[in-house]
């Protein structure tokens, strides 16, 4: 019984998958023609570049949709950490990689004060988040008055943003693709995935189940506040500046990526990859468009038709498989023994 | 008093804020000062009413503030046309309800949860209305849009007069008419509200069309404080909505919650703004403080839920 689940929803979920596969190829066919230069190895990775801290955030909103909840916050996070970096390098004369721990702490911190109102108190992470939401991006105007902002970082850090390995690769793409290994394996190879999605399918029975469900949640946000701290030191060294805005909207395109890529908002069913390949459907979308010279607000409303559409096709494969599930139990087995 | 925890609590912290705000900064209650507080927080107020039904409906709508800045521009560019302003009012809240009927079709007809949905038109109506203004103001309007035509004074009572008298009619109706009692039914059991005989999609598309209809008499109200229309105006207006409604009790899981805790919540909300300036605190502060007094009214609850089930 439940191995054939597991085949179901395997099923299930390289179907979306591959629906999404093919959203992508026919995005690359389209802009292939339309673009200039848009098939090249250096825009290829010139995508990936600015994808990172995007990636980064869906990347880690993966697990804490799979609970169930869901990190508004994290958009907010970045920038305070763009500004808590800022104010440790330039006004506490920190070096920068002191300076990038510490920022690393407090996005830590910070994704535990989500975790725990969220466990402890049990209030929905909806509400939660949305008042850290508040909370944070209202710290770093409150720190910086809403005017100062940070510049003339050393080049050795801003390297880290603007530099190639090789004069090809950029410089933050392994530290992406090592992001990407660990929350992969996290949530598709260790018990703590497992629990992940357990407690979004029932956190009742998870809890029966014997596992520790506070804290495989509060794991969930206190990475998901330390992923926004690494995207925010990226995000630094890509724009050279930190200010209070920093970020401002990412967890909306976060969220967005995920849901494209396959995670049940409800919890419980989701995959990385599907993540990974959410992110890369919205990010070629916007290179792809920008190389073929269409106006960028464009982008913005395929990405929001894109996201309703694939949701409408999902309802509808859903009903139809249901209806097809309830048809193979109510017929008779097809006997060999009569 | 038991009951209503939430609200009273909230609003004994408005209290508390005035009676600092009596002492150290009185120039706050200058006639000016609150008139200019008021009628800024009415349209909030407005929205935040509708945000309160969908949420008793045990949903949400993240895409109001698009709706805002869209009804925005169309209640402008009607009066740019010349069309007399009860023409000008209609056409705000049709093209609200309009949006919010289109919502409303996802959620209730495809079963799509609420909040991806409103995700994907928050972002889709913005970048059209970028797309198709970019950016521009609707400028040079007729002397009969600003204040309603009636100077500053008159368009202030009626903007505060219309407010007012909205919601006094739609606390009464979720409170004592059926159709009000049917969101509660249905946002604290679908089921059991379908089995009573209502149509729980019925109401669900009603309070998103109702969402988006409000939405665009609160841009209406707001617009018409201006000589010109911001195409950014309503970027945020949807957290305000939903942290007035939750500072004032409205339960995020449905079928809890009314109207006058929502007030408490706007009032409150929209005092921290003025109170900053006239207490000589840094105004950048206002943000950080919104978003710790969310926290801290929902922790009060948890803490509070905690605690009882501790003792029964």
């Amino acid at each position: 019984m439940n191995t054939d689940r597991q085949r179901f929803s395997l099923k299930s979920l390289l179907r979306f998958e591959a629906l999404l596969v093919a959203v992508l190829v026919i995005e690359c066919l389209i802009f292939t023609r339309t673009g200039t230069n848009f098939a090249t190895q250096g825009n290829a990775l010139e995508i990936i570049k600015f994808s990172v801290e995007i990636g980064l955030l869906a990347l880690v909103m993966t697990p804490v949709i799979l609970t169930g909840g869901i990190d508004l916050s994290v958009g907010s996070l970045l920038g305070l950490c763009a500004i808590c970096f800022g104010k440790f390098w330039r006004d506490a004369g920190m070096a920068w990689p002191v300076a990038a721990f510490a920022t690393l702490a407090i996005g830590a911190a910070a994704g535990s004060v989500n975790a725990l109102l969220i466990t402890r108190l049990r209030l929905p992470p909806l509400i939660v988040t949305l008042g850290s939401f508040s909370l944070f991006r209202g710290l770093a105007e409150a720190i910086t008055r809403g005017v100062d902002n940070f510049t003339g970082f050393p080049p050795d850090f801003l390297a880290w943003g603007q530099g190639y390995f090789g004069g090809i690769i950029p410089a933050q793409m392994p530290i992406f693709i090592l992001a990407a290994a660990f929350v992969w394996l996290l949530v598709h190879r260790t018990t703590f995935g497992r629990s992940f999605r357990a407690i979004g399918f029932a956190p009742e029975g998870a809890r029966y189940a014997g596992l520790p469900v506070e804290r495989r949640i509060a794991m969930a946000y206190v990475l998901s506040g330390i992923f926004a701290a690494l995207a925010a030191l990226i995000y630094v060294a890509r724009v050279g500046q930190a200010k209070a805005d920093a970020g401002t909207g990412y967890e909306l395109l976060a969220i967005t990526a995920v849901v494209l890529g396959g995670t049940s908002i409800f919890g419980g069913v989701g995959s990385v990859h599907g993540t990974l390949l959410g992110v890369a459907t919205l990010a070629v979308l916007k290179n792809g468009l920008t190389l073929s010279d269409q106006p960028s607000e464009l982008a913005g409303i395929l990405t929001g038709a894109l996201l309703l559409a694939v949701l409408a096709g999902e309802a509808a494969l859903k009903k139809i498989s249901a209806r097809r599930g309830r048809s193979a139990i109510l017929s008779p087995k097809p006997s060999s023994s009569t | 008093m038991k009951r209503h925890f939430r609200e009273w609590s909230v609003a004994a912290a408005l209290v508390a804020l005035l009676l600092t705000l009596a002492i150290a900064a009185p120039a706050f209650f200058a006639k000016q000062q609150l008139l200019t507080m008021l009628t800024t927080a009415a349209p909030v107020l407005v929205a935040a009413c509708g945000m309160a039904l969908v949420i008793i409906a045990r949903q949400i709508d993240i895409s109001i503030g698009s709706q805002f800045a869209l009804c925005s521009i169309f209640a402008g560019m009607l009066a740019k046309a010349g069309l007399p302003m009860a023409v000008v009012a209609l056409g705000a809240i049709a093209s609200g309800a309009a949006m919010g009927a289109f919502n409303g079709a996802m959620v209730a007809g495809l079963g799509l949860p609420s909040i991806v949905v409103t995700l994907a038109t928050m972002v889709t109506w913005r970048e059209a209305l970028r797309w198709w203004r970019e950016g521009e103001f609707v400028k040079d309007l007729p002397d009969r849009f600003q204040w309603f035509g009636l100077g500053q004074v008159g368009g202030q009572a009626a903007i505060l007069g219309s407010a007012a008298l909205l919601f006094v009619l739609l606390a009464f109706a979720m409170k004592h008419l059926a159709a009000g009692r049917f969101v509660y039914a249905v946002g604290s059991d679908r089921e059991a509200a379908r089995l009573a005989g209502i149509r729980p999609q019925g109401v669900t598309f009603s309070v998103f069309v109702l969402m988006g209809a409000l939405v665009g008499f609160a841009a209406l109200l707001n617009a018409i404080r201006f000589a010109d229309v911001d195409p950014k105006t309503g970027t945020g207006i949807e957290l305000q909505a939903i942290a007035a409604a939750v500072v004032g009790g409205v339960a995020i899981s449905g079928g809890r919650g009314n109207l006058w805790g929502v007030l408490v919540g706007v009032l409150l909300l929209s005092a921290i703004a003025p109170a900053l300036v006239f207490l000589r605190f840094p105004p950048q502060w206002e943000k950080a403080i919104q978003g710790a007094i969310i926290l801290l009214a929902v922790a009060a609850d948890g803490l509070r839920s905690r605690k009882q089930k501790s003792q029964g």
